[in-house]
C-alpha cells in the first residue's frame, strides 16, 4: 500500500489552518472537477483531492493522519504502525461524506471502510428499489449508420452482505440501435444496483459518445468530410467519387469552388428520427512547385492570370 | 457469467427529447422532486409539457440534472450559480464541437 501525502496533494503545509484548507479545496476544486475541466486526469485528480479534503477537513482524522509523522514521501510503501490510532474516534465510522467507493486503499486502511447499514435494513424486513446507474460508453460512428451489437464492461461499486463497499466488474452485450447520437441515452430495465430486501433493482442509463473517427467529424447528426481537392478540380469543376459511411458517392463540385466551401448531401448524416446531413469541405490542395515543369506552369499563371487576393487590402501588384 | 450471459444481447430503450417523466427523472438522479422543481424553477432544465403529471424531460435534461447533483455537492454552488456554469460549459462545448468540424483541433 502506497502512502499518500494529503498536505502535497492540497498544495499545503503541514501547519495549514482550517480556513487555508478550505479555501485550497475550493480552488482546486473548481479545477478539477469532473464537469468543468478538460484535464486528462480530472476525475482521478478530484477524487483523490475529494479524500485528502476528507481527512484534513476533520480535526480528528487530521490529528490521526499528523500522528504518522511527516517523514513518509507519497508513494512510499506504508504500513500503519501497530495501534497508531489508538484514543482516536472516527465519528460515522469511517466515510462522512463522498463517494463510498472512491476512496483509496490508504484511506481504508486508516479510517476503516464505509459504515453502511444495508445488511440491518435487510434484517428487519426493509425493501427498497435499487439504484440507477449510469455509465458512458464510446462507439464507432459506423455503428449508429448500421446499427450494431457491442460488448461492454462496466465496473460499479455495490454493497456486500458486510455493509462493506466492493468494486463489481461484469460486461454486458447492448444493442446498438440505428441513428443513434452523442449524448442520446439508452436506459437498461433491471441492469442497475440490485435492490434491498425483495425491492426491484435499479435501471441503466448508457451515455453515447463517438470515438473519433479517422476521416468523419460528427456535429449533432451531421457528418463532416474534410475533401481535398486540386486547384484545377476547384476552379473547372468535375465529378469525384467521395467516401461517406454508407458506402461512395459520386459528388459534383461546381465551377469556381472555393477553399472551404460546404456541399451538402441532404439526408446522408446519421439516420436519426430526423436523419443529418453530410458536409464535404473542400480543402484546396497546391501542388509543389518542385519541379522545372511545375515552375514553368506557375510562371505562366504568374504572366497570364491577373489574380490579387490581397485587393481588400489596398495592395496592389509590384 | 455463464455461457447464457455471454449470448444474452440486451435491448434498451433511447432516451428521446421528452421520455422521462419526473419519477423516472428523480430515480435517475436519486432526488426527491422538491429539488428536480427547484431546477425548473430556475430553469436549468426545461420539461417539455404545461401541467407538471404531464412534464417529459430529455437525455439532456438528465446529463444536466445529474452535473446540476454534482456542482452542488462537490463545490457548493447555488442553483443561481449551478444555472450559469451549466450554460457556460454548455456554450464552451459547442465551441469546441464547432472548431472541430472547422479542423482545428
Amino acid at each position: 500500500m502506497q502512502y499518500k501525502d494529503y498536505y502535497k496533494i492540497m498544495g499545503l503545509s503541514r501547519d495549514a489552518s482550517k480556513d487555508e484548507i478550505k479555501r485550497a479545496y475550493r480552488k482546486l476544486a473548481r479545477k478539477y472537477h469532473p464537469d468543468v475541466s478538460k484535464e486528462k486526469d480530472a476525475e482521478a485528480k478530484f477524487k483523490e483531492l475529494g479524500e485528502a479534503y476528507e481527512v484534513l477537513k476533520d480535526p480528528e482524522k487530521r490529528a490521526a493522519y499528523d500522528q504518522l509523522g511527516a517523514h513518509w514521501k507519497a508513494g512510499q510503501d506504508f504500513r500503519p504502525p501497530p495501534n497508531w490510532n489508538e484514543g482516536f474516534e472516527f465519528r460515522g465510522g469511517g466515510f462522512t461524506s463522498g463517494d463510498a467507493g472512491a476512496f483509496s486503499d490508504f484511506f481504508e486502511q486508516l479510517f476503516g471502510r464505509a459504515g453502511f447499514h444495508a445488511a440491518d435494513r435487510e434484517q428487519f424486513g426493509f425493501h427498497a428499489r435499487g439504484q440507477d446507474s449510469h455509465a458512458k460508453i464510446y462507439i464507432d460512428l459506423e455503428d449508429s449508420f448500421h446499427g450494431a451489437t457491442r460488448n461492454i464492461s462496466l465496473s460499479t461499486p455495490e454493497m456486500n452482505a458486510q455493509g462493506q463497499v466492493q468494486v463489481k466488474h461484469r460486461s454486458l452485450n447492448i444493442k446498438i440501435p440505428k441513428g443513434i447520437k452523442a449524448g442520446q441515452h439508452i436506459r437498461l430495465a433491471g441492469q442497475g444496483s440490485p435492490g434491498a430486501g425483495s425491492g426491484q433493482s435499479g435501471d441503466l442509463f448508457l451515455e453515447i459518445a463517438f470515438n473519433n473517427h479517422p476521416l468523419y467529424r460528427v456535429l449533432e447528426t451531421d457528418v463532416y468530410l474534410d475533401l481535398p481537392v486540386t486547384p484545377w478540380e476547384a476552379a473547372l469543376g468535375t465529378k469525384i467519387k467521395v467516401p461517406t459511411p454508407e458506402g461512395n458517392v459520386d459528388l459534383k463540385i461546381p465551377p469556381n469552388s472555393r477553399q472551404g466551401s460546404k456541399l451538402r448531401l441532404t439526408g446522408r448524416g446519421l439516420p436519426a428520427r430526423v436523419p443529418g446531413d453530410f458536409y464535404v469541405v473542400l480543402q484546396i490542395a497546391l501542388p509543389p512547385a518542385n519541379t522545372e515543369k511545375a515552375k514553368a506552369v506557375y510562371q505562366k499563371m504568374h504572366e497570364e492570370l491577373d489574380f490579387n487576393p490581397r485587393q481588400a487590402l489596398g495592395v496592389y501588384h509590384q | 457469467m455463464n455461457s447464457h450471459d455471454l449470448l444474452l444481447v440486451h435491448t434498451g430503450t433511447v432516451i428521446e427529447e421528452d421520455s422521462l417523466t419526473l419519477a423516472q427523472l428523480c430515480r435517475a438522479c436519486g432526488v426527491h422532486a422538491d429539488w428536480i422543481i427547484s431546477l425548473v424553477e430556475e430553469s436549468i432544465i426545461e420539461p417539455q409539457g404545461e401541467d407538471i403529471r404531464l412534464w417529459r424531460f430529455s437525455g439532456a435534461s438528465l446529463v444536466r440534472a445529474r452535473s446540476a447533483l454534482r456542482l452542488q455537492r462537490d463545490l457548493g454552488v447555488n442553483l443561481a450559480g449551478i444555472a450559469l456554469a451549466l450554460d457556460l460549459i454548455e456554450e464552451l462545448e459547442s465551441l469546441r464541437a464547432h472548431m472541430k468540424t472547422l479542423g482545428h483541433v
